[in-house]
């Protein structure tokens, strides 16, 4: 399969990358891993005439906590993200979620900028990331500023990025307190599948570890964009485990309503409503066992 | 335009020039005559175009021949030293392979499987192959060719074990 | 002594491919591998419509653009009507197109890249035309035409009917009626489809491609082009899978009329897309079925209905159709049978074979049929299998004679070591086991007019190395190996010196090629008798210098001796190097061929014997059923086949494997789906096949029977290794949850809203 022809330009710093894309313009398209873009190239989905790449950036390709907070690299790849040992450790949901993105061939080529600016509705590492309340670092040649990971997607395949921004880093708050979360995701096969339907739950106790203080939920691949369900959090928010236990129900309830599905090759839309409502029990069951028997990180 | 690439492939080095929009893979086979890695699907899926980047299975069809840039990669007709890999005669041994022609990927990804992690379980070695497609065998095989290589095992072909068949 | 009596030395035993390192070292080269000097790359431009009036082509800027060296169309074709079975094909669609897909246009450059931009710059004038897509709507009076000189879209019929099926059916205790569905599949072989063409001075055209048919493919691509068949040349290198698909298609004459128009080799690999959108993907059946059964579990009558697609053109879908149509019959002892075949055009892909032939689609059927008969009846399913199963030395209701019928132990072996009758009994909610049998066919008689057997040649050179020739086809099933294995046991020679040629037709036999399960039994007689022929050469030799009598001679592990005293003995490479010069430099050539003792089926009661051998088959899978969601893991499978006496006992167990695990996709997660008369899933992105983690440890088990016709006791696998095991999964379904699955696939969506709406009812 034939890509067209176009400029290719390999940027040395995130620095001169920056500039090159201020004189670019539109035309250009930056390129991380590839593994979204090149295949899109192939399909005559995106047809760039200068492609920026931004491939070999070692400084936008780390982990590291700095106070209470992770940063992640954009360039940082899938597998880098599932294997790492501090986020093992602070935030197991993201890695497992991100371990089910693609093939471990896409992993280690695919990189976690990559897969949130691509902003497919059912990227995986999205509906976890926004359980977390990740925070995006986007650099320009002049400015850089922060974006809240859930005001980020304006569409499917379409995000606030402006021409000349890049999306430089991942900032997440620590839970300060003990938390737990899930991600579950449908797939046709048991791996090496897109999302046809995803829901991270993420749940944080009180200090005094009573009650939640904060519940988060966040949909994949039902809506046009990943999706908060802020209406399904409040119910549980404030709630002990116990009575949380007993609201499940209608907290899935909501969160189906509250999504957008289309009817496609993949699935139908009733049938991606229903998986969010039976992902959201077990997750949110599974969140709540485990802070119950004092599980959770 | 062209861009020049500096890469290592099976240890040999090459300075190439390559247009933006050609993929590794048509690089290796059209270019370097390195036929072993395979067209299956051209979009990622099927996994016979695996090849190892810096160590690790990638999609060579998903990567710009201009991202390998100063990158070093092994592909099937790399593997084999004097002998062929533990790995390639394990397979034969095991039936694991027939057709043929997903079996180079397909031993690629068992390959920095094994590097990464030399004493993988069951449930590891399906996930490494997850995204290498096998219509012939039905995986059973190659799951078992790849444990035969494995310490854990008292089932390594002679071949694998460095003795001969007599 | 007979060839079944002889203690055998490399027959019977495991051997890796002869070919495997080969493979696994990534040095063969495959169909798509292939280079010449000069060639030039095709591209083909395919139809975006499903049926449209194609008014005008205007190739004028695909041909200025620089690097390309042919376009072609219907224009630059002979325009003769041909077909495998028919005269509805053309080698570019003409005046219309017919599916989404068809053939419109083809280009040759110096790279892929400059021929696909080539084909962006070809201008159709399309005139779209109402289309239809499933085959009962394209029966219906006033339904569109796909061709309009076959009304109703009806392009074969097929009627059979033996016994007295409407009595029967009134001495039944117990009748079931239902409608299946078996949905459009495709085979997913990993190499794509690819032919490379060449064509010499005097306009002869060698063509490399990976085929399973490379005679009969000339002889049907002769007529398209209106040369003889001596001027075709078909050589099949290694190639990646088939499946049943690599037959005739369109792509190797459309490379040719390339290599033709740009007198340059030219080499055409279909993209992933094109092989999906227009390969030859599974026949879709309507199956409607009725089945009657006495108290005692005793089959009393079947009757069957068969609609299936055929596509926009007829490849082999009617004698698929026919397949279903009465396969079955003689895997129970049926005594009353009725059977209707319709073939139907529909502006869909021109649809095939796939591993199964038909009989796939109806064993899904009949044996969900039986499942349901035995829970009526609250008799084992097993059981009700073994009482009617047919046996050995039996001939069936439409003449078949059942030389060896292992299905009976195949029943006993595979449910003892599922542990069926435990299971069965103290079930567990949610998971289920199920059994399915099977039978089918080692060569078939009509597929072919004038003849079905098998020939080899083998040669042996001055060196002592053995080359096998044949005219079947390894597409990755490990033929070479089976063959050379056969070679070598007869000859006496250890199995590495023994080499197997690519088919040429230029020098192999005509053989008809590899499908209906006949490569190890047709093929492999066919090398028999060669090697018996070369054998012979070679003992005569080998006795003078012993000063033996020939018939006296015997030749193992590479040394001839008389027979009794193998103390004095001469290598092989010695007699054959005597025989190349007592012959002045000719090698030992053996030639032989096989003669079946099939009977071609009466057109109108199809009363014959359409194979030497029947393969027979007991699948048992285990599921478990996930209540919320609907998905389905299979989580054991046990596989028992009679396969006679297997030449190769891990390739055997290779070929099931990889048969189950095909059915597993098909039952669970594979579908060819349109919209608008369009394939919307022509990748590996949205068309799932079965993973790593998908397939559970498939235990096979070898049923051994010697069959009397097979090359040292050997009867086929490739087809029966799938034909059970849709049905085995469904029925472990409705084991879990008492869901009778009626379509495929069984996704979890449908699964899901079945168990809703029975948990309604309940």
């Amino acid at each position: 399969m034939r890509i067209r022809s176009f400029d290719y330009w390999e940027a040395p710093s995130l620095d001169k990358a920056l500039t090159e894309l201020e004189i670019s313009g539109s035309d250009a398209k930056v390129i991380a891993g590839g593994t979204d873009l090149v295949l899109n190239m192939k399909k005559k989905k995106i047809l760039p005439s200068r492609v920026i790449s931004l491939h070999n950036l070692k400084e936008l390709d780390f982990v590291r906590t700095q106070d209470s907070e992770v940063r992640i690299g954009a360039l940082t790849r899938h597998a880098d993200i599932a294997a790492d040992p501090l986020l093992k450790t602070h935030l197991p949901i993201l890695c497992e979620a991100v371990g089910l993105i693609g093939s471990w061939q896409i992993r280690n080529v695919g990189t976690i900028g990559g897969n949130i600016c691509n902003a497919s509705p059912a990227a995986d590492s999205v509906p976890p990331l926004m359980v977390l309340g990740a925070q995006l670092i986007v650099a320009s040649k002049t400015a850089e500023k922060k974006i809240s990971l859930d005001s980020f997607f304006s569409g499917p395949g379409e995000t606030v990025l402006e021409t000349g921004q890049i999306l430089k880093e991942i900032i997440i708050e620590l839970p300060k307190q003990r938390s737990a979360g899930c991600y579950l995701k449908l797939r046709r096969r048991k791996a090496v599948d897109i999302s046809l339907a995803g829901v991270a739950f993420q749940a944080e106790t009180t200090t005094d570890e009573r009650r939640l203080a904060r519940v988060a939920i966040a949909l994949g691949g039902v809506a046009p964009t990943p999706i908060r369900v802020p209406q399904a959090e409040a119910i549980l928010t404030g709630l002990s485990v116990d009575e949380a236990m007993t609201k499940i129900s209608d907290c899935a309830r909501i969160a189906a309503q509250a999504a957008s599905p289309i009817d496609d090759v993949r699935a139908s839309a009733s049938y991606r409503r229903t998986i969010v409502d039976v992902f959201l029990h077990q997750s949110a069951q599974k969140v709540l066992r485990k802070l119950k028997n004092g599980g959770g990180s | 335009m062209r861009v020049p690439i500096h890469i290592i492939v099976n240890g040999e080095e090459y300075h190439l020039e390559v247009k933006p929009n050609r993929v590794l893979l048509d690089v290796l086979r059209e270019d370097l005559g390195l036929i072993g890695t395979k067209k299956g699907c051209g979009l990622g899926k099927c996994g016979a175009c695996t090849i190892l980047l810096d160590g690790r299975p990638i999609h060579s069809c998903l990567l710009l021949a201009a991202q390998a840039n100063r990158r070093e990669i092994t592909t099937i007709e790399g593997i084999a030293a004097e002998e062929p890999h533990p790995l390639q005669a394990a397979f034969v041994e095991k039936g694991a392979v027939q057709c043929g022609f997903c079996t180079p990927g397909m031993i690629n990804a068992a390959k920095a499987l094994l590097d990464a992690n030399p004493d993988p379980d069951e449930a590891e070695i399906k996930l490494a192959i997850a995204g290498n497609l096998c219509r012939c065998t039905g995986y059973n095989q190659i799951v078992s060719a790849i444990q035969s290589c494995t310490p854990s095992t008292s089932d390594r072909p002679a071949a694998a074990r460095g003795e001969s068949n007599e | 002594m007979s060839e079944l009596d002889r203690e055998l030395d490399i027959v019977g035993k495991s051997y890796p491919q002869i070919d495997g390192m080969q493979k696994a070292m990534g040095k063969t080269k495959f169909v798509t591998d292939l280079v010449l000097p000069g060639m030039l790359y095709g591209r083909t431009l395919r139809s975006p419509y499903p049926h449209a009036n194609i008014q005008n082509i205007d190739t004028s800027r695909a041909r200025a653009l620089t690097g390309v060296k042919a376009v072609v169309t219907y224009a630059d074709t002979p325009g003769i009507k041909f077909g495998p079975r028919s005269e509805d094909w053309t080698i570019f669609a003409g005046d219309k197109a017919r599916f989404y897909g068809d053939e419109v246009a083809a280009v040759a450059a110096i790279d892929e890249d400059t021929a696909e931009e080539a084909l962006e710059l070809i201008k159709v004038e399309y005139e779209a035309l109402p289309f239809v897509t499933d085959p009962l709507e394209a029966m219906q009076p006033g339904a569109q035409l796909v061709h309009d000189d076959k009304p109703a879209n009806i392009a074969a019929e097929f009627k059979v009917e033996a016994g007295d099926v409407d009595r029967a059916f009134d001495d039944s205790h117990i009748i079931y009626e239902e409608r299946y569905y078996t949905n459009q599949v495709y085979q997913a072989y990993m190499e794509p489809m690819a032919a490379l063409a060449e064509v010499d001075l005097s306009g002869r055209i060698t063509l490399w491609t990976g085929t399973q048919i490379p005679n009969m493919m000339r002889m049907t691509y002769a007529k398209a082009l209106g040369i003889s068949p001596d001027n075709i040349r078909v050589i099949v290198p290694d190639y990646g899978g088939a499946f049943g698909a690599k037959m005739e298609n369109n792509i190797h004459l459309v490379a040719a009329i390339l290599a033709q128009k740009a007198q340059k080799p030219v080499k055409l690999v279909n993209t992933r897309h094109d092989d999906f959108i227009a390969g030859n993907p599974r026949v879709p059946m309507y199956i409607d079925i009725k089945l009657g059964a006495t108290q005692a579990g005793v089959l009393t009558a079947k009757e069957v209905t068969v609609v299936g697609s055929a596509g926009a053109r007829l490849v082999y879908s009617m004698v698929i159709v026919a397949t279903a149509c009465y396969r079955v019959d003689s895997l129970y002892r049926f005594q009353h049978v009725r059977s209707k075949g319709y073939t139907v055009y529909t502006n869909t892909v021109p649809t095939a074979c796939f591993r199964g032939f038909g009989n796939s689609q109806m064993t899904f059927v009949l044996e969900s049929a039986l499942d349901m008969i035995a829970d009526q009846l609250n008799m084992d399913p097993a059981e009700l299998r073994i009482k009617n199963g047919i046996g050995p030395n039996e001939t069936s209701i439409h003449g078949w004679k059942i030389t060896s019928s292992g299905l009976k132990d195949c029943v006993i072996q595979a449910t003892e070591k599922a542990d069926w009758q435990k299971k069965r009994q103290q079930k567990e909610p949610l998971k289920g086991i199920g059994l399915a049998c099977c039978n089918h066919v080692s060569g078939n008689r009509p597929f072919a007019r004038e003849f079905d057997g098998g020939a080899g040649i083998v040669r042996v050179g001055r060196d002592g190395r053995v080359t096998v020739y044949h005219g079947e086809s390894d597409m990755g099933q490990g033929q070479k190996t089976t063959f050379a294995q056969i070679a070598a046991e007869r000859l006496g020679v250890p199995l590495e010196m023994v080499h197997v040629a690519d088919v040429d037709t230029d020098i192999s036999p005509f053989g008809l090629g590899s499908f209906a399960t006949r490569g190890t039994l047709m093929g492999g007689n066919g090398v028999l008798a060669a090697a018996k022929d070369a054998f012979r050469q070679l003992a005569k030799i080998a006795a003078e210098i012993l000063e033996a009598r020939v018939e006296d001679i015997e030749c193992r592990q590479g040394k001839f001796f008389v027979d009794g005293s193998p103390e004095r003995s001469l290598p092989f490479r010695e007699v054959a190097a005597q025989a190349t010069f007592a012959r002045h430099g000719a090698p030992v050539v053996g030639t032989g061929f096989y003669k079946p003792p099939t009977v071609l089926p009466d057109p109108d009661t199809k009363y014959g014997n359409i194979s030497p051998a029947y393969p027979f088959a007991c699948q048992i899978a285990e599921v478990e059923v996930d209540p919320n969601t609907g998905q389905v893991s299979v989580t054991n499978f046990v596989a028992a086949h009679d396969v006679g006496r297997a030449i190769n006992p891990m390739a055997t167990e290779g070929q099931i494997r990889g048969g189950i695990t095909q059915g597993l996709g098909w039952t669970l997660m594979e579908n060819m789906a349109y919209e608008n008369g369009e394939i919307i899933n022509p990748d590996f992105v949205d068309y799932i096949v079965p993973s790593a983690l998908d397939v559970p440890d498939i235990k096979p088990i070898l049923v051994e029977p010697v069959e009397p016709n097979g090359p040292y006791g050997a009867k086929g696998i490739g087809e029966p290794a799938l034909n059970p095991t849709m049905a085995a999964i469904t029925n472990a379904i409705y084991n879990a949850t008492g869901v009778r699955v009626k379509k495929l696939p069984v996704s979890p969506e449908k699964l899901l809203s079945e168990l809703k709406k029975k948990e309604a009812a309940d």
